[in-house]
């Protein structure tokens, strides 16, 4: 059963982590935004899969709220922000795309590197996924200080929040309902502050392009 | 090597030759009828071949004998690394050369003697289209290292036999987040190295994108049956490894009639299903830039490496 379930949290852990991927490899904002979506209903599915091989009841609740919050309700409102801000399609990044690529495998092996005396310490089934999970901390970092457009720097940053959110149900089987209920609150207040800055940009500066704040030196 | 063992081998050789354009005219008639159209029938492609081979040959007054002598290293190439592929029974009486590198690099040598044939007789579109291969089978060559890499690291062991026969005995392999990483990576890689979309268009003979038309285009006769028979088994070839190494459920490990017929009805079905997949595939996307290629090849990279590390994480 343990054997069962190490090899879903691998394989969940990966999937996860594959989305951020996506981000680095498609063009245009509204990839990115289902990417996303994606993204969090393989995490609330690994959630769910962890509560049951677990035996941890609260995780469950964990999961809906997941696909609530992070699988309808935050990528229904990127895409009225993208509409609204009316982006254009493709988005430059500072790093070309095989680079950032090559790049994020090479975070990956970083993170395994990184990850190697917390795997010592812990006795968990699913710790040979908590490798994946930094990766993606590193990955989604990557995202945000690599691209230009402010919509897309949200996006890493809510694939960041993803990614600890990933660690904690895969080091500790999540942490307390009370407390995970504060994170989900805590990330949507984070998100809708950020959709306003992004808002307030775009109507300044008539871009949502960061490399243009620039200018504010001059 | 005894007689049973040359006879499974000489019977795999024929079936593998006898598929190879059945799996093509599959693809091309499944594609046709989700393009609404009627499609040429699944045996169009043997009619080709038979038409082919009745023709005479042209060849350039500039070609050498390596224009010659290259469909030949292609086929012969080819057809050796399907014999080394456990297609049907596993382990075969060749196993103990099936290794995953001796298979690669036999394959790379097929790409490289036609890249040498499409460069011989001095065309501008032969030496385009020779470059552009090499461009590609360089960048897919990593990631195809990375992914067998990381079956054999959760086999123990770089032979395709006891790849096989591992996973049979653990099911639960199949699952695991390295053996479906290293599947996607090498799908990617099959669709480049084979020539499909959205890598390089195999139904068109537009000068500004094709990649293997151009290298074919002073072949005629014979000489373009074998190279055309040999780029269809290689498409085989990859479809068997990417069936037979990552499900190999079905294959007969000894050799009793029940067996044999059980392993003959899952391969080609395994085939069928892969061919219906392919042809799904091109129906819904469009060609990428030249350009774009290496990005996808990239990705492809990047899924081998976390392959490998998930395996040595699992391990």
């Amino acid at each position: 059963m343990d054997d069962v379930f190490a090899q879903v949290s691998v394989l969940g852990a990966s999937g996860v982590l594959i989305f951020a991927i996506v981000v680095l490899w498609r063009h245009g904002v509204m990839a990115y935004i289902s990417a996303f979506r994606w993204q969090s209903n393989v995490l609330a599915a690994l959630t769910a899969a962890v509560a049951y091989f677990g035996h941890d009841r609260d995780l469950y609740w964990v999961a809906a709220l997941m696909v609530v919050v992070k699988g309808v309700a935050i990528p229904r409102l990127l895409t009225r922000l993208a509409r609204r801000v009316a982006t254009s399609r493709e988005a430059e990044p500072f790093v070309n795309t095989a680079t950032s690529l090559v790049l994020a495998g090479l975070l990956i092996l970083l993170a395994h590197a990184a990850a190697r005396p917390l795997l010592e310490m812990s006795s968990a089934p699913t710790r040979a996924a908590i490798p994946l999970a930094i990766g993606l901390l590193f990955v989604s970092l990557f995202v945000i200080v690599s691209r230009k457009k402010a919509i897309t720097q949200v996006i890493g940053f809510l694939m960041l929040e993803n990614a600890i959110a990933l660690l904690a149900v895969l080091a500790t089987y999540g942490v307390p309902l009370v407390v995970e209920l504060g994170v989900f609150l805590d990330a949507m207040m984070g998100f809708l502050v950020m959709q306003i800055f992004v808002y307030d940009i775009h109507d300044t500066f008539d871009t949502v392009d960061v490399d243009a704040l620039n200018r504010l030196k001059h | 090597m005894d007689v049973t063992g040359i006879v499974c081998e000489a019977a795999q050789a024929v079936l593998g030759l006898a598929l190879a354009p059945g799996v093509v005219g599959l693809i091309r008639r499944v594609k046709a009828r989700l393009q609404n159209r009627r499609g040429a029938p699944v045996w169009q492609p043997y009619a080709e071949l038979r038409k082919l081979f009745g023709k005479d040959m042209v060849v350039s007054p500039n070609a050498s004998w390596v224009f010659r002598a290259a469909p030949f290293v292609v086929f012969g190439s080819t057809l050796v690394v399907y014999l080394l592929v456990p297609a049907f029974i596993t382990p075969l009486p060749l196993n103990a050369a099936a290794d995953l590198f001796a298979l690669v690099y036999l394959l790379l040598l097929g790409t490289f003697a036609l890249a040498l044939g499409g460069l011989d007789p001095g065309s501008a579109f032969g030496g385009m289209g020779s470059s552009r291969e090499m461009t590609i089978a360089a960048l897919s060559e990593p990631a195809i290292a990375l992914a067998m890499l990381s079956l054999a690291l959760g086999a123990g062991s770089t032979n395709l036999g006891e790849i096989a026969a591992r996973t049979i005995a653990n099911p639960l392999a199949a699952l695991s987040a390295g053996h479906v990483f290293a599947f996607a990576a090498l799908f990617i890689v099959m669709l480049a190295e084979t020539g499909r979309l959205p890598v390089d268009n195999p139904a068109t003979h537009l000068e500004l994108t094709m990649i293997h038309e151009a290298m074919t285009l002073e072949y005629s006769g014979p000489c373009l049956a074998l190279i055309e028979w040999a780029s269809w088994l290689k498409l085989t070839v990859f479809f068997t490894l990417a069936a037979n190494l990552f499900l190999p459920w079905g294959l007969a490990t000894s050799l009793t009639p029940a067996g044999l017929a059980i392993a003959a009805v899952t391969t080609v079905a395994k085939l069928g299903v892969l061919a219906v997949a392919v042809a799904v595939i091109e129906t819904r996307i469009a060609k990428l830039r030249l350009f774009r290629v290496p990005e996808l090849l990239a990705v492809s990279f990047v899924l081998g490496l976390l392959a490998v590390t998930s395996s040595f994480s699992v391990r």
